[in-house]
């Protein structure tokens, strides 16, 4: 057994104006999740204590929140693995989040994107007179079968630092359930589904893989790599700044061997986009004023038609 | 794609001792901003080189890694591109290959994992090579200039050389995404509580100011994209680091570097002015070494860093 401290976020919307924080000590042994712990607090010492939770055993998503600055589910978080040397164990809400009362908070941004995904079968065979069953090959289960695994607890949601700049963006999960359905050979809205996305700005991903830490392995990170290249392939949004900046990265690669930094501004704003060009201008003024601006014509590194071999040899699209 | 529930995924190894750690020769991989926006991070690495007594051999013909983007479009061909690169350092008999930013790191790491994990990869990767005569034995462990100073020079060795320590410079640590996540593609160190870059300040005079924004995205890959957005989450983290009591920012990438040198000023708006200057990872160290701060390009960057060495009474 041990003495363990939870210092507790305390928020009620419906009185308070600001939040406080309880320090509550249990004595738990600290192998304890910190789920159990908060349980054992509401049920010993304090019964107003908040938050959600259902099944834990990280199947239901109910439990995700911040314990010591790490945002993953209390149910599969043991005490002694993040409390500090003085044995406290800080819990706040999922950054990300307004919160509604303690951990509790409110989730509809999270879900008002699902809803937007219409997170059902769209069948190919609308017409269909249901006689025979939609078949789906082992191979082609196989793309979906981690996408499957979201319990959509949120916690990427919660980690992405675009979502707590811009709420516009989709977010990790959302992005991820899209590829499920996407890649479902069932669904007849593949293209439909991809231009929903990407209005939702899936190539406002900033490449951080913060969504890697989510707790059932379903790497939405690469997901949204994939949805980026079904919208390529499908040609969807392709005058958007997204599909020309990685088309021009590529070109740019091909022509050189590097990534050309002024082809690549050009290229991913428009070379016309007079406008969009002025916007960039005030900074390449700046970086100019300390002779920082890149080569406007790059030499090509030697043998650099080795490159152009491997890029001629796969199957690479081109804007 | 993996069909396992939980896989717990075994990290690529990071410590290895290769050749090149023994003899102190080094494939270079400079990396493409080095070597464009940034050329103050190459000269100062090499200046940094001299100093420790290693040599860093440029692989002059090395393409770009992908930069995370090349991924969008294919998923062979950063793959493939960076198997080239390996093969020229083998070529010149390393087995080494040393980074200065973040994202070459992460993106040519994963790009070796995939290729020490899949004949099948290896294979189609060697079949183009084949096409130039060139080939990929599997030999090369990709490793970030950081992770050297910690492995191969060792911190003591390091603030034993030390001949100007920064007087307590309160310097705020600032790792870049794709040097530490995802850990099972790094996993030198923690991703969620890295510490190498507190231990280079430590050892060099300065004192880590640890904040949350440390481990955070600076946007970067995203400013052609939506500018603000991007500013905002350099103002967000920069706002973080000065509340901490940061003077100046350290960070091993130059992605990082133009972010939070370019953009704290669009983002002043949103989140107060901070004017932290930037110090590239070899700049700051190479300094503490001795190398004139002259050479190293400090008057390159948008937020001159020399002010706050001058206030810390280290150059006049």
């Amino acid at each position: 057994m041990a003495k363990i401290t939870l210092d507790i976020f305390r928020f009620d919307e419906a009185v308070d104006t600001i939040p406080h924080r309880d320090k509550v000590v249990v004595d738990i042994p600290e192998t304890t999740t910190v789920l159990d712990a908060l349980e054992y607090a509401k049920a010993e010492v304090d019964g107003s204590i908040s938050f959600r939770r259902s099944c834990r055993s990280a199947i239901c998503g109910s439990c995700s929140m911040n314990v010591n600055g790490v945002t993953g589910l209390a149910c599969k978080t043991p005490c002694n693995t993040v409390m500090d040397e003085t044995g406290t164990v800080k819990i706040d809400p999922m950054p990300n989040f307004q919160p509604m009362k303690d951990m509790v908070v409110h989730m509809d941004p999270f879900w008002d994107k699902y809803a937007r995904l219409k997170p059902y079968l769209q069948p190919a065979d609308k017409d269909s007179d249901h006689a025979t069953e939609r078949r789906v090959s082992p191979e082609d289960m196989q793309k979906l079968v981690d996408v499957a695994n979201c319990i959509m607890c949120a916690t990427c949601y919660a980690l992405c630092p675009v979502v707590s700049v811009d709420p516009a963006f989709a977010g990790p999960a959302a992005i991820a359930y899209a590829y499920r359905f996407i890649e479902d050979v069932r669904d007849g809205e593949r293209k439909e589904r991809i231009a929903q996305i990407s209005e939702d700005y899936l190539w406002l991903c900033a490449h951080c893989y913060a969504c890697s830490y989510c707790p059932k392995h379903v790497n939405p990170n690469d997901r949204i790599i994939d949805v980026k290249r079904a919208a390529i392939s499908e040609r969807v949004m392709m005058d958007e700044r997204g599909p020309r900046h990685a088309l021009t990265v590529v070109k740019t690669i091909k022509q050189t061997g590097m990534l050309a930094e002024t082809e690549l501004i050009q290229g991913t704003v428009g070379r016309f986009n007079i406008i969009g060009l002025l916007k960039v201008a005030p900074l390449g003024l700046r970086m100019a004023s300390k002779g920082k601006l890149p080569p406007i014509f790059l030499k090509p590194i030697p043998k650099v038609d080795e490159v152009r071999t491997i890029i001629e040899s796969l199957e690479v699209p081109v804007a | 794609m993996s069909a396992t529930l939980l896989p717990e995924e075994r990290p690529l190894d990071s410590h290895k001792r290769t050749r090149s750690s023994e003899t102190k020769r080094y494939g270079f991989f400079p990396g493409c901003v080095a070597k464009e926006s940034c050329k103050e991070l190459f000269n100062s690495t090499m200046l940094l080189a001299d100093k420790l007594g290693i040599e860093l051999i440029e692989l002059t013909a090395a393409s770009c890694c992908g930069a995370s983007v090349v991924n969008d479009v294919n998923r062979d061909v950063a793959r493939v591109l960076n198997a080239r690169t390996y093969a020229q350092a083998e070529a010149l008999g390393l087995d080494d290959v040393i980074t200065i930013c973040s994202t070459c790191t992460g993106h040519m790491r994963a790009a070796n994992k995939e290729l020490l994990e899949s004949e099948e990869r290896m294979a189609q990767a060697n079949s183009i090579l084949g096409k130039f005569g060139a080939k990929y034995d599997g030999n090369i462990v990709v490793r970030h200039l950081l992770w050297l100073l910690i492995d191969d020079i060792g911190l003591d060795k390091l603030k034993s050389m030390v001949v100007r320590p920064l007087n307590g410079l309160k310097v705020a640590p600032f790792y870049g995404c794709h040097i530490i996540r995802p850990e099972s593609v790094n996993g030198w160190e923690s991703a969620r509580n890295p510490h190498s870059l507190e231990d280079i300040i430590e050892a060099i005079g300065g004192e880590a100011v640890d904040y949350a924004g440390k481990t955070r995205c600076c946007g970067f890959h995203i400013q052609l994209e939506k500018d603000n957005v991007a500013a905002n989450m350099v103002g967000q983290n920069m706002r973080m680091a000065q509340d901490h009591g940061a003077e100046a920012v350290l960070t091993p990438c130059p992605l990082c570097h133009l972010a939070l040198d370019g953009y704290q000023q669009d983002a002043a708006a949103r989140w107060g002015r901070t004017d932290l200057p930037t110090f590239h990872l070899p700049q700051l160290v190479a300094f503490a070494l001795g190398v004139p701060a002259e050479k190293l390009g400090l008057n390159k960057h948008l937020i001159d860093p020399r002010t706050v060495l001058v206030d810390r009474d280290l150059i006049a």
